[in-house]
């Protein structure tokens, strides 16, 4: 008893309730983290790595972000990965094989992301196919089309030098001597608006309520096979997003690449407070945990960690965020 | 129709399986007459069938222990690596540090296993849900096999080398005279685990925990055993198959396996194994990985990527899932 | 009374196996409360379902406000003005109070949800029903009573003209049951037409203008409230199975061994501080309302779920009880309320449930001896006059009498002396309602111990030797037979701290 009412008297604090208990222990997890590699690492500090750590991040932010609204129902997609990749093979492959505008490569990697989205809404909402062997399945396809369309080649986007190169300069743009991470600005306003759409407006309102209780958002005269559609179209838009991320942040994308990625975003939301078991999650929450995870990926090669052991640091930290998820819908349970 | 299915010896077998021998004919002859209308070398050739089997023996032994983690109403997302693991594991061990192959082989299954018991305790006995799990335990299987073997592949022995005799259990011999060995073990251990499924306390309580878990809890049976048990084997198998897949194929590279989790569950919802769990068919399987064996050779007869074979199992997998969805529902 | 305004006629609705609705009518009037009643699973809930759109009706007409209609869902009655407060609750408790009585037409401000205006909108309502919530609360935190009370609102922010209210007093205390009913009866002066489905007889007298009586999916008639007694309403519930009367005495004897004790037992919100005894030969009635805490002791004391703390004798030896296992060891049998989720495997046969928790005895070496669990299987579908065509059969293909034949077929195989049947009868027909009951007493004969949680007073003044009422958690007294009556139970079962 007295160990709740210790605990009891920090969340209650009102400046702990309204940014909530889990973010503050993220956030200071953030800072710990940062501070840990930039003692071990003086090469950590520079300004380079800070822009190559916020460069790598765009892509799983908006992966994460897609992937949260994919969780709130419930659900799952683990399509998101693979999609990216695959939607950036394709969009870039018009442009630099086949010499079209960069505009509508652009626009193609992001409708590709848009119709992977309606096809995993289809197969969870209508057909009501477990949302994870779905994107399964999807993932298998996505995986073989990037490869079928681009026929198996590495795909380069332009250049940030070239003609076309403009587009990268969205993401990091060279003023003078220096360059400064745009992208930032653009995830910035992104998660403040996904945020506003969640918790202000009817979408996010029946998609929490889909997640939450779906016969009883349906007997309540919503249509819950829209909604949930919905989540996953949103869902395969943002992956669309990243998929321009990636083609703009790296030199190269290969076919058959992007498998595992999806679990760098699954990941990110469930460690910014998103439940497995639905209902409940926060895009800040989200951008949050990929700060996390950027660091992990970042980081980890400056204390002498290479690939193979970010990987099993992703795997263990998967672990211990969906332990601790599943602990914590058990006492709300309980409760 | 309706007769058909009727008759005793049909219902004996299974109507579906039927139906999957069937396709499992019809597809050798289409991929046959699509190679002679691409004008491609002959499909209907021994060392084709020979092809198609080294690719079987691996992915049944992965479908069949997958097969046993789906009867609980889970998924086993980490075979596939954790196969290739045990293989770098086990190879690296071999061929680098020495080690009696006898002890690399049986090092191979208990890599599997750890794994199996790592899942199985995670979900049994911490109500993890198994796909994310075993997503994650995938990334570890992939990041550990590259971190033992240095982010090297592995080649195993050739069959001429001394220590070479382990792929007598893949094939003896050469040519038209060969004996594939491998299809026995296989059969035999089907046959093994089919009785363990359907005749053994173990594999009811597996089957009735995944059709119902809390009330085969409530009537006093300790549940997390069992669906330990079923992720336990599932490693297991994993283990073996690694023999298997360096026994056909010899080399092995790290970070790699993650398609053929995908083909082994694909081989078992096909063969009739339902993803809500609680039934399950080692037969069905089996027959299923035949499938999945004739597409991947196939395939690479007509002279297309591999990446075809990704779409096609993804679609398949939707279409066989669905169909079972739908039977479900009706008998409700 | 005023107008009609709602007339079903010939209502008949079919489900695979089921005649659920056998042509029923039904009447509803302004400004009335009809009372709908028949005993569980006559077919009350399904014939609301039928009239709000969630099922389709097979034959028959609905005629509302004059015109023919059919609802194609919920939302297009409650369009329409009818709607239902639903028995379970479908709240959604990851949302606040105001977000769920506004589900599915928020008020907007352009493109954005008007949260402030909803919250407004809700103070307002719940102002009208004279009660004080507050609508910023998340669902999931209020208590059963509260939400039922957000029901409500939300049923009259719809302007309903018809308010059907599904048993809604099983959950609530004396004190919000008067709430509720003046609140009903300020809706009827309204004229609004009040379909109220309850099996509680007193409150019927109260409440209610006329009474329809259904009994197995057929309309037996309709009466007028003032002119009935109880008894009338009884015997057309009942219909043509004579109900035994209540025990009058205990057949148990005063110095019949204590084979199980129960101290201080503690588990979670709803099981606090319970303590009780079971004799050998005796049937413990457990009553109390919905969410008193019976269910949750009894699976606390199953191991089924988690004990803060607790001590349990059984035949005077302290045991450790963490897990079904231990309770299954130490011979205690469970059976659910909940069948389907927690009784049978569904999809598994006769034979397989039957041997569930004693597998091991029917083991040859390493394999399952078939022949052993089948003749074992017959055994019990036999003495248990259990219908179904073989052994082999999928339990999920038998009736609700017979599935529950089949879980008392699995713990007498089991040998167990202690079996908890927790509400043994729900959704079985009258028929194999009283087979149930001749089985518990042929039990007990036999010196096992029996302790039954029911819902049903009939059932419990009929079944028990004693009775143990609870409520909000707490034991709140505990009755010998003799001097048990529906009042003295219901004073207990609403005595809240």
């Amino acid at each position: 008893m007295t160990d709740k009412e210790k605990k009891g008297g920090l969340s209650n604090n009102p400046i702990v309730k309204k940014i909530g208990g889990q973010r503050l222990v993220v956030i200071f997890v953030i800072v710990a983290l940062f501070a840990f590699f930039c003692a071990k690492s003086p090469t950590f500090r520079q300004y380079s790595t800070i822009l190559n750590l916020l460069d790598t991040s765009y892509y799983v932010t908006y992966m994460a972000i897609g992937v949260t609204f994919a969780l709130i129902t419930g659900g799952n997609d683990l399509s998101v990965g693979t999609g990216m990749v695959c939607y950036s093979l394709i969009g870039g492959y018009v442009v630099t094989k086949l010499g079209l505008p960069i505009g509508v490569g652009i626009l193609l990697t992001v409708l590709c992301g848009v119709l992977m989205g309606i096809l995993n809404g289809f197969l969870v909402a209508v057909m009501e196919l477990p949302a994870f062997i779905a994107t399964l399945c999807t993932m298998m396809i996505a995986r073989g089309m990037g490869s079928i369309c681009t026929k198996s080649q590495s795909i380069n986007w332009p250049q940030a030098s070239s003609a076309q190169g403009w587009f990268r300069s969205l993401f990091k743009i060279t003023v003078g001597e220096t360059k400064y991470p745009l992208g930032f600005l653009w995830v910035i306003i992104l998660v403040i608006v996904m945020s506003i759409i969640l918790t202000k407006t009817k979408p996010g309102r029946y998609i929490i309520a889909i997640g939450s209780n779906k016969e009883a958002t349906r007997l309540s005269g919503v249509n819950v096979i829209k909604w949930h559609m919905l989540a996953y179209i949103i869902c395969g838009f943002f992956t669309g997003l990243a998929g321009l991320a990636y083609g703009a942040t790296f030199q190269t994308v290969a076919p058959g690449t992007g498998a595992g990625l999806e679990l760098d975003a699954i990941c990110a939301a469930i460690i910014g407070g998103t439940s497995m078991t639905g209902g409940s999650g926060s895009i800040i929450g989200t951008l949050l945990g990929v700060f996390i995870m950027s660091l992990l990926k970042t980081g980890l090669p400056f204390i002498g960690l290479q690939a193979n052991w970010q990987q099993i640091i992703t795997g263990i930290v998967l672990l211990v965020a969906v332990l601790i998820d599943v602990i914590r819908s058990k006492q709300a349970k309980r409760a | 129709m309706e007769k058909f299915k009727q008759n005793p010896i049909v219902k004996k077998i299974g109507f579906n399986r039927i139906v999957l021998i069937g396709v499992l004919i019809l597809m050798y002859f289409l991929f046959g007459a699509l190679c002679a209308a691409m004008g491609r070398a002959s499909f209907f050739t021994l060392a084709r069938v020979y092809s198609a089997m080294n690719y079987a023996y691996f992915m049944g032994f992965l479908a069949i222990g997958v097969t046993f983690v789906i009867a609980t109403g889970g998924i086993d997302f980490s075979i596939g690596p954790v196969m290739f693991c045990s293989a770098l594991i086990s190879g690296y061990m071999l061929t680098k540090q020495n080690v009696p192959l006898i002890v690399c082989l049986i090092v191979s299954i208990i890599v599997g296993t750890i794994f199996g018991l790592i899942n199985g305790y995670l979900v049994a006995y911490l109500d993890m849900p198994s796909f994310i799990t075993s997503m994650a335990s995938m990334m570890l299987a992939k990041g550990i096999g590259s971190a033992y073997t240095k982010t090297q592949s592995v080649s195993w022995p050739q069959g001429t080398e001394a220590a070479g005799w382990y792929r007598n259990l893949v094939k003896i011999g050469n040519g038209s005279a060969a004996i594939p060995t491998g299809l026995i073990i296989l059969a035999i251990a089907s046959i093994i685990f089919a009785i363990i499924l359907n005749k053994t306390k173990a594999g009811r309580y597996i089957l009735c925990l995944g059709s119902n878990k809390e009330a085969v809890r409530l009537s006093g049976v300790d549940v997390r055993i069992w669906e330990a048990l079923a992720y336990i084997l599932c490693g297991m198998l994993a283990g073996i198959a690694a023999i298997f897949y360096v026994g056909a194929y010899t080399t092995v590279q790290p970070g790699m396996g993650d398609t053929f989790n995908n083909e082994a569950i694909a081989s078992c919802v096909m063969g009739g194994t339902s993803m809500s769990g609680g039934i399950a068919s080692i037969a069905g399987t089996f027959i299923g990985v035949l499938i999945i064996a004739m597409l991947q050779e196939g395939i690479l007869a007509m002279g297309f990527q591999k990446d075809y074979q990704f779409v096609i199992t993804g679609i398949i997998v939707i279409l066989a899932v669905y169909a079972d969805i739908r039977s479900r529902r009706r008998r409700n | 009374m005023g107008d009609i305004i709602l007339t079903m006629k010939g209502i008949d609705k079919s489900f695979p196996g089921v005649h659920a609705l056998d042509h029923v009518d039904l009447e509803v009037r302004k400004g009335e409360v009809l009372a709908l009643m028949g005993e569980n699973g006559a077919g009350k809930s399904t014939l609301m379902k039928v009239l709000t759109g969630i099922y389709k009706k097979d034959e028959g007409t609905i005629t509302y406000e004059g015109k023919e209609i059919e609802f194609e869902n919920p939302r297009a009655a409650q369009a329409a003005g009818v709607v239902i407060v639903h028995q379970e609750l479908n709240m959604l408790s990851h949302l606040t109070v105001a977000q769920n009585i506004f589900i599915g037409r928020e008020i907007m401000n352009g493109q954005i949800i008007n949260d402030e205006k909803m919250n407004e909108e809700s103070v307002k309502l719940f102002q009208k029903l004279g009660i004080e919530i507050d609508p910023k609360e998340k669902m999931g935190n209020l208590t059963v009573g509260k939400q039922q009370m957000c029901e409500i609102a939300k049923a009259i922010s719809h302007d309903a003209k018809v308010i059907i209210f599904d048993e809604p007093s099983a959950a609530l205390t004396e004190a919000e049951i008067e709430e509720l009913f003046k609140i009903i009866r300020d809706l009827r002066d309204k004229g609004m037409g009040i379909v109220y489905i309850s099996h509680r007889m007193d409150e019927i007298k109260v409440i209610t203008d006329r009474v329809t009586v259904m009994r197995d999916g057929t309309y037996v008639g309709t009466l007028i409230t003032k002119d009935c007694t109880k008894d009338d309403i009884i015997n057309m519930m009942v219909g043509r199975v004579i109900y035994e009367d209540p025990k009058t005495q205990s057949a148990v004897a005063k110095d019949a061994p204590v084979v199980l004790k129960v101290e201080h037992l503690n588990a979670g919100k709803m099981v606090r501080d319970v303590s009780f005894e079971l004799h050998k030969g005796e049937i413990l009635g457990f009553s109390g309302l919905m969410g008193a805490g019976r269910t949750e002791t009894a699976r606390a004391l199953f191991g089924a779920d988690p004990k803060e703390g607790g001590d349990i004798y059984i035949n005077g030896e302290k045991v450790t009880i963490n897990t079904p296992m231990d309770a299954v060891n130490h011979g205690i049998g469970y059976l659910s309320e909940d069948r389907k989720r927690y009784g049978i495997v569904v999809g598994k046969s006769v034979a397989e449930n039957t041997t569930m928790a004693t597998l091991k005895e029917f083991m040859s070496g390493l394999f399952i001896n078939k022949k052993k669990e089948d003749e074992v299987a017959w055994k019990y579908v036999e003495s248990l006059k259990t219908k179904t065509p073989t052994v082999d059969t999928e339990v999920v293909n038998l009736s609700g009498g017979n599935q529950q034949k089949v879980v008392i077929a699995k713990w007498l195989t089991r040998n167990c002396d202690i079996l908890i049947f927790d509400e043994p009868t729900r959704g079985i027909d009258v028929g194999a309602k009283s087979e149930i009951y001749t089985l518990m007493n042929e039990l007990v004969a036999q010196g096992k111990s029996i302790i039954m949680i029911s819902s049903e007073m009939t059932e419990v003044l009929r079944m028990s030797d004693r009775i143990v009422v609870m409520c909000e958690g707490r034991k709140t007294g505990e009755i010998d037979i003799a001097e048990a009556t529906q009042e003295n139970i219901m004073q207990l079962a609403t005595q809240r701290n």
